[in-house]
């Protein structure tokens, strides 16, 4: 339980929070207007970092099951319909 | 199957969905901002048309193939064509819409810095397509 609201006081401040700051800092206020370039250009890097951090998990989960499950590797053993004569 | 665990697939199908919420959260969110248009924004009509934009202010003041704005106010573009589909680009202030004719589509945006850009067309229109071009003119505010 501890770690669960631990979870959730870590996602509300790397997502939440900033979420509600920059939502109301679209002000009415003359001179303080949104800069759509940051906007977009910051929308843009975080995607981008999550493609490739997605990517590089992904990728990397796949390289170490090869490695990791194949025949000669010092830890495999056989599944039940691959036998038991090795 | 006995002593089978597929935590690791649930766990899997969560980190996919989570991630997926938080990217078109953030798109919606900045979308969500993106659009929303100041009140107190001044409203430009720009026609497209083959090979040029022309530019209208609120006080009826008319340009063609340039456009002078002042830093510090918020400006709307009321965007359509007269022929065909262009598309209207400020690359620098991250503006694209497209003009089409017989609809009007709007964009805002607020010039921070003085300086000169480049405006140009982003959808090909035609033979002279490539120097459907103009330039915005961004001045301090004369008020």
């Amino acid at each position: 339980m501890k770690k669960l609201v631990g979870l959730f006081l870590v996602l509300a401040v790397i997502v939440v929070i900033p979420a509600i700051e920059s939502a109301f800092a679209a002000g009415d206020e003359p001179g303080e207007y949104l800069d759509r370039r940051a906007v977009i250009w910051n929308l843009f890097f975080r995607m981008m970092t999550i493609a490739f951090v997605v990517g590089a998990v992904v990728s990397g989960t796949m390289i170490w099951q090869c490695w990791r499950f194949r025949e000669s590797h010092p830890k495999a053993k056989p599944t039940a319909y691959e036998g038991t004569d090795w | 199957m006995s002593g089978h665990s597929n935590w690791p697939e649930w766990i899997y199908v969560g980190v996919v969905i989570a991630l997926m919420v938080w990217v078109g959260a953030e798109a919606w969110e900045a979308e969500r901002l993106v659009e929303h248009v100041p009140a107190d924004a001044k409203i430009i009509k720009v026609t497209g048309q083959q090979w040029f934009w022309t530019f209208e202010h609120e006080d009826g003041t008319k340009e063609i193939g340039e456009l002078h704005v002042e830093t510090g106010k918020a400006y709307k573009f009321e965007i359509e064509s007269k022929d065909v589909n262009h598309s209207f680009n400020i690359h620098d202030y991250v503006i694209l819409m497209d003009a089409i004719p017989g609809r009007v589509n709007t964009v805002w945006f607020a010039p921070t810095d003085v300086g000169e850009h480049d405006i140009q067309c982003r959808e090909y229109c035609g033979l002279i397509h490539y120097n459907m071009r103009g330039t915005l003119y961004v001045e301090e505010p004369s008020s």
